[in-house]
């Protein structure tokens, strides 16, 4: 149990430093208005141009509460990992990160779980309840809450990965904007965080359900509104299962690209 | 005594793009699969024997860097062994980093937004350290510096000095066999210089720990260093007692003298090569001599000398 306490240890110490930037926590807040505004009045011409109320299955109603969602978990998930390795190796830090007694990617990790668990009680259980509230029985309150926390944590994993997966990129290219920008835009398109999957056109949505996005935002907020079938076991399942394969598959591609990436510094000196 | 590092016949080379100019050579840089070999080591030998403090010395560039991410394990040497406490750093970099503390000069390994007092807790978890070990080594540190005024301060608000005293007692907490110093002391003023040199000091008495350093402020070597490695463009030059030094390349001693316009007139005699009363005969024949001084040469300006004549020295 001796990895525990490292663990612990670090997500202890990232909750106390996420403590320290309490100003952030309502900037974000804020942030989140605006952007939900504009999908509000987006979305509302979008169905008033349609000239029906359910578009693609979806009512309004339902759109909206799938997206709002979608931005909560947005921001419970958002890690920087691009971001900070890159900085990291541009300015040599990393090799205090490679000299922690930890393997690497693991260290990671447990340094990002302390924030991970503060954006989860300051801004993700807040957004919840204020649409659970407001909305009144829109989403289901039952089992499907217990499902949709082991559904949310795999898709914590699942973005993690892929985040692991692009930022070595970043030892190729010495450049990361562009390729932020990029995985930004693909894993929030192609997981349905901004737009349902439900309303893309079938042919790219069979191309979608080949792809590890979905696992992110997608699976876990079907389950939260039983959605899909995901209110029985056989729907269930299945799409847990579906999100820990990618948790698996994508760990060991980021373990190989890592173990590779890093000879870069290594052998090379970054 | 057993050996803390051992290196034999140790290299590393870096593959570099040869980067052109302007505009077009950015662009032909794209493609371009024009490397050049740039070594930085060259054949380095050495053994560095537990409890030893040695100065690992040489010019900006020579290659003391990378000497040091080897042994830690961050770099793979293209050539040669090396073994820090019995393991091989780079194939064991997370089993050897166990057993190192690393301080890298502008580098913080310290939680930037917590006081200090939470990084050493985290520093004790991740590194295993029994709770009575710990509060040992705080009270060592006790004894040592007067670490209260920092122990609750959040990082980011520290001094320079003030970091790099933490940052020295954060490499030193997991009570590792060897603790890698590069350049602790650059940018510190002196008082702050000499609290971390005997802060070192009592640190490697009582704990018996080895502690390779770099640096480029000779105060630290004579104040921390028996022996003195020094390396030139990756190859090793010198390997022997600070002493040795001295009379190594040369009896040097500094003659100064004041004339009769009394301005000091001030010139490095090889002893070996002339007679320090020649020189000041030679002086006297063409202005009075007010006042004579005879220096030990310092170990400044021997390193320096070392340095300005390259490896044919």
């Amino acid at each position: 149990m001796t990895s525990v306490r490292k663990m612990t240890a670090l997500t202890r110490a990232g909750i106390t430093e996420s403590l320290q930037f309490r100003l952030g926590t309502a900037v974000t807040l804020f942030a989140n208005l605006i952007y939900l505004a504009l999908v509000y009045y987006l979305w509302k011409a979008i169905y008033a141009s349609s000239g029906t109320d359910v578009v693609n299955g979806m009512t309004f109603y339902d759109t909206m509460i799938y997206l709002i969602l979608a931005t909560a978990i947005f921001n419970f998930l958002e890690m920087f990992i691009v971001w900070d390795m890159s900085r990291a190796i541009q300015s040599g830090e990393i090799i205090m990160h490679l000299l922690k007694p930890m393997r690497y990617r693991k260290y990671i990790f447990w340094s990002y779980s302390g924030s991970l668990v503060m954006s989860f009680v300051q801004t993700f259980i807040p957004t919840f309840l204020v649409v659970a509230i407001i909305t009144r029985g829109a989403i289901p309150m039952g089992w499907n809450l217990l499902s949709f926390a082991v559904s949310l944590l795999l898709a914590l994993v699942v973005n993690y990965n892929i985040e692991m997966l692009v930022a070595p990129i970043c030892l190729y290219t010495e450049s990361t904007w562009g390729i932020n920008i990029v995985k930004e835009t693909i894993v929030l398109l192609l997981s349905g965080a901004t737009i349902p999957l439900a309303f893309f056109p079938e042919g790219l949505r069979r191309v979608v359900d080949y792809l590890p996005f979905r696992a992110v935002y997608d699976i876990p907020l079907r389950v939260l509104l039983k959605k899909g079938g995901t209110d029985t076991w056989q729907g269930l399942l299945p799409a847990l299962g579906l999100q820990l394969v990618w948790c698996i598959v994508l760990s060991i591609l980021g373990n190989l690209f890592w173990n590779r990436a890093v000879k870069r510094i290594t052998v090379n000196g970054g | 005594m057993s050996e803390a590092v051992v290196m034999k016949n140790v290299s590393k080379q870096f593959k570099v793009l040869n980067r052109h100019e302007g505009l077009k050579g950015s662009i032909q840089d794209l493609f371009s699969r024009d490397y050049k070999i740039v070594q930085a080591v060259n054949d380095v030998s050495l053994t560095v024997m537990k409890g030893e403090i040695i100065g690992y010395l040489g010019p900006n560039g020579a290659g003391k860097s990378t000497t040091i991410k080897m042994m830690t394990g961050v770099l793979e040497p293209t050539e040669g062994e090396i073994l820090v406490n019995g393991l091989v750093p780079y194939k064991d970099r997370t089993a050897n980093s166990e057993n190192i503390g690393v301080v890298f000069g502008q580098r913080s390994q310290l939680w930037w937004n917590l006081p200090l007092i939470e990084s050493f807790k985290l520093l004790r978890d991740i590194y295993l350290v029994e709770e009575k070990d710990y509060q040992d080594m705080l009270e060592l540190y006790r004894s040592l510096v007067d670490i209260e005024p920092i122990l609750h301060k959040p990082v980011r608000q520290m001094s320079l000095g003030q970091r790099t005293l933490s940052d020295i007692l954060a490499a030193f907490l997991h009570n590792p066999g060897i603790v890698f110093l590069d350049e602790p002391t650059i940018g510190l003023d002196v008082s702050m210089k000499a609290r971390i040199r005997e802060l070192i000091l009592g640190l490697n008495e009582v704990k018996k720990t080895t502690v390779i350093l770099t640096t480029h402020d000779m105060g630290d070597v004579d104040a921390l260093c028996r022996r003195i490695v020094i390396i030139d463009e990756g190859k090793k030059i010198y390997d022997n007692d600070i002493d040795h030094l001295k009379n190594y390349f040369g009896s040097y001693r500094t003659l100064r003298m004041r004339l009769s316009d009394d301005s000091w007139v001030e010139k490095v005699i090889d002893e070996s090569k002339t007679d320090v009363m020649h020189v000041i005969a030679e002086t006297q024949k063409t202005s009075r001599i007010k006042d004579i001084r005879l220096e030990e040469i310092s170990t400044e300006e021997v390193i320096r000398k070392i340095y300005e004549g390259g490896q044919g020295a």
